[in-house]
């Protein structure tokens, strides 16, 4: 069933009702991985809750990219890599054998730093291309999600004459709104997002960022950045990681203003890195 | 030094652009003359006396041509699909790459013969299988190289997208990175049978040549390049002027194959319909 | 390597201390001018006046580091305490020309009961010196020493207070009394020098701030 069919049925609502602290969407366990040999991460733990934003901080060479690619298994396309540990979604270990890897990624979505658009596609076969894709026939429910995903995504109003047009022919930061409006048609409960306004100016990267506030009303969003002041901006939660390790995590505002670890302090305020 | 230099190399494409030229203009001069409504649909006449056409070659052509390109354009294609998608750098790979090089520039004359060995020979007589085999044992390679080429050219950033939304591998494949790298694709085919339209030595060892048109799948048919060759070693004037038709003909064919295919990109690429790129046409004029 | 927010921070930091040196010598000249009638008026206003300007200065230049320079943390931390003890610091330059104006303004109170300011600007000398050496070393401490400081001088006040409100005591008719001036002009400087006590410990609640992230339980 879809992620919203499970959301919506009787045993999730039972479940959610019984538990009287906000709950975890999102809880990793003993996560490890390599690449080979090199292992890329070590042991890391935390728990994000639903509906808030998250961002991964940390210098270049930190694991914060590997560990977001390991929360939805895209981290396997790459050759040789490996991992051990468990991340969990709501009740679920996306690691556990019994899980499709494809599957999972319908649940957990993700956009990526550079735009990436299908070339050959229109704006219209962008967004809905995964829904195409995966047997959704219905033209009428495809038409609604689309539009749905546009007007989420903050895109409705600037494209909305022009659904045919290709969806290359749109600006930098227009196409990376029409990447996520893309992923907002699976419906995905977890938005994982890699550096998403790395490759856009400041204008395009401040749309952005006023857009994943508003979609953490029904999203869980976990944002990896190399820019701290967005981290500081835009997150809820921050986790700051060092060398495939998880030195410290908490509230944006005490991280910001009063880190715990000396390693922290040192990063947030420019020492290095 | 600049003006020596750009000198220079108009002076080479000049120089490369004369034999070509030249070519065109000698098979149009004198094939010209051989077109008529019967040249191009009825079979040959008497040897001796004329009269005729070259019909059943240029069905025989079209026929292989096609016959190949159901063998040749699926398994390149797939062939290049797994070697960009699925093999990766595994020895196996390696080595079929490798082979596939080897491949490409095999003599067609050997090809022929191996072609004669396994199918005419087993088969008992000349036949267009046998034809469209060698045919497409020629075209593999290339549509491989071209597959392979084209789809490591689609940026990986492009298939990531598509797994992320949870689409099987196959499907991302088939849909997302061929479909991006379609033009590229149809270039290498159209490539492939503009080079077997016009590939004789297979020819002469599997499909004979005949006067008649098609009569089946295990008979032998005829084709231009096949009788153009037989039209110029006879000795009559009447002959050579039908050969001259026949090449001007196949050049007609060819060039259209080409011709369609930058139609066919233009089309794709900026989404026009007929009208549009006629209007175009005539702007650039 | 240096951040091109350390030199800011430099400077900010340069300024405090120099209004710290600076508020020392003022509270000290009007005290010395109250015990001993040495000191130029002139001069405690001018320094109270510098002290103003280089408070501006401080608020101006911690507001452009925080523009500029997006600063987190302890820098962050420090920028804020250097605006909040910057006041501090022009506070004790005002208070210090407050006590100018009062001597000024009694003329000749030479002949009053000098003890009871000077007992309590004894301490509140020391406050200010304990505040002063707690920003340079960072020192979380100081503020709850100063608070007990601060304990003593409230005390001592209310001790006067009471006694210059009362007519009669077993010590005989009130001296303040007989000289309205004296009366008054011990009120006053007792007054400042217990707002200047109160302003030691704030500076003291802003270095544990920079140091802890915790604003003092105290307050």
């Amino acid at each position: 069933m879809t992620s919203e069919e499970y959301v919506g049925s009787v045993d999730y609502k039972t479940e959610r009702a019984d538990s009287d602290v906000l709950s975890y969407k999102v809880s990793v366990r003993n996560l490890n991985s390599w690449f080979g040999a090199k292992q890329a991460l070590k042991d890391i733990n935390f728990d994000v809750k639903e509906n808030t934003i998250t961002s991964l901080i940390g210098p270049s060479g930190c694991g914060k990219t590997t560990l977001i690619r390991c929360l939805n298994r895209m981290n396997e396309m790459t050759a040789s890599a490996s991992v051990k540990g468990s991340v969990f979604v709501d009740d679920t270990d996306i690691y556990d054998g019994a899980v499709d890897p494809v599957l999972i990624k319908r649940r957990i979505g993700m956009v990526f730093q550079k735009p990436n658009p299908f070339p050959t596609m229109s704006i219209h076969g962008n967004v809905a291309a995964g829904l195409k894709l995966n047997g959704v026939r219905d033209r009428k429910l495809i038409d609604e999600i689309v539009v749905d995903s546009l007007k989420s995504a903050a895109l409705w109003d600037e494209v909305k004459d022009e659904l045919d047009k290709p969806g290359l022919s749109l600006s930098g930061g227009q196409q990376q709104r029409l990447c996520i409006a893309r992923a907002l048609a699976m419906q995905p409960e977890v938005l994982l997002m890699d550096e998403p306004t790395s490759a856009l100016d400041p204008i395009a990267s401040s749309k952005i960022e006023e857009l994943i506030n508003d979609l953490k009303r029904d999203l869980t969003i976990i944002i990896v950045t190399h820019n701290m002041q967005q981290a500081a901006r835009v997150s809820d939660y921050t986790a700051f990681m060092y060398l495939g390790e998880m030195i410290e995590y908490g509230p944006t505002k005490q991280i910001f203003e009063n880190p715990q670890k000396d390693l922290t302090e040192r990063y947030i305020s420019g020492k290095f890195g | 030094m600049n003006r020596v230099f750009t000198g220079a190399t108009i002076a080479c494409i000049v120089l490369a652009m004369i034999p070509l030229g030249s070519i065109l203009l000698e098979v149009v001069k004198n094939g010209i003359s051989a077109i008529s409504f019967e040249f191009l649909t009825r079979p040959q006449g008497s040897i001796v006396t004329g009269g005729g056409g070259i019909g059943p070659a240029i069905q025989g052509t079209i026929l292989t041509v096609a016959y190949a390109s159901l063998i040749g354009v699926p398994v390149g294609v797939l062939a290049g699909i797994y070697l960009s998608e699925y093999a990766g750098n595994s020895r196996f790979a390696y080595g079929v790459r490798f082979f596939n090089n080897v491949m490409t520039g095999m003599p067609s004359i050997v090809i022929g013969i191996v072609g004669f060995i396994t199918l005419v020979a087993t088969i008992g007589y000349f036949n267009i299988t046998a034809g469209a085999v060698a045919l497409s044992i020629i075209m593999i390679p290339i549509v491989v190289g071209v597959t392979e080429e084209t789809l490591k050219l689609v940026p990986n950033s492009v298939r990531e997208a598509g797994h992320s939304l949870g689409i099987p591998k196959w499907k991302v494949t088939m849909f997302i990175t061929l479909n991006s790298a379609k033009n590229g694709v149809l270039t290498g085919i159209v490539l492939a049978l503009s080079r077997i339209a016009g590939e004789t030595a297979p020819l002469i060892m599997t499909i004979l040549g005949t006067s008649l048109y098609f009569q089946g799948l295990l008979d032998p048919v005829d084709a231009l390049p096949l009788r153009i060759w037989r039209l110029a070693s006879q000795p009559y004037d009447h002959a050579h002027s039908f050969g001259w038709g026949a090449a001007l003909i196949l050049i007609i064919m060819v060039l259209s194959l080409s011709i369609l295919l930058r139609l066919l990109v233009l089309e794709k690429r900026f989404k026009l319909g007929i009208p549009e790129m006629l209007k175009i046409r005539r702007m650039w004029k | 390597m240096t951040r091109l927010l350390d030199l800011g921070l430099t400077r900010i930091s340069n300024i405090v201390m120099d209004m710290a040196n600076l508020s020392v010598r003022s509270v000290d000249g009007s005290i010395d001018s109250y015990e001993k009638g040495t000191g130029s008026k002139d001069q405690i206003f001018e320094w109270s006046e510098q002290l103003r300007v280089l408070q501006d200065e401080a608020t101006e230049l911690a507001i452009e580091l925080i523009a500029r320079y997006q600063p987190v943390a302890t820098d962050l931390r420090f920028i804020r305490s250097c605006m909040e003890i910057s006041y501090g610091f022009s506070r004790f330059g005002r208070y210090a020309y407050d006590i100018m104006d009062t001597i000024g303004t009694m003329g000749s109170i030479s002949h009053c009961d000098k003890t009871p300011v000077m007992e309590m600007a004894g301490t509140a000398r020391e406050m200010i010196h304990l505040s002063i050496k707690a920003l340079q070393s960072k020192d979380k401490n100081a503020a709850e020493k100063l608070y007990e400081m601060d304990d003593t001088v409230d005390a001592l006040y209310r001790k006067y207070l009471r006694e210059v409100i009362t007519p009669t005591t077993k010590k005989g008719t009130n001296d303040m009394l007989k000289d309205p001036r004296c009366y008054l002009s011990t009120l006053l400087i007792l007054r400042y020098l217990e707002r200047i006590a109160d302003h030691a410990c704030y500076i003291g609640d802003s270095v544990h701030y920079i140091v802890t992230a915790a604003s003092s339980p105290r307050r």
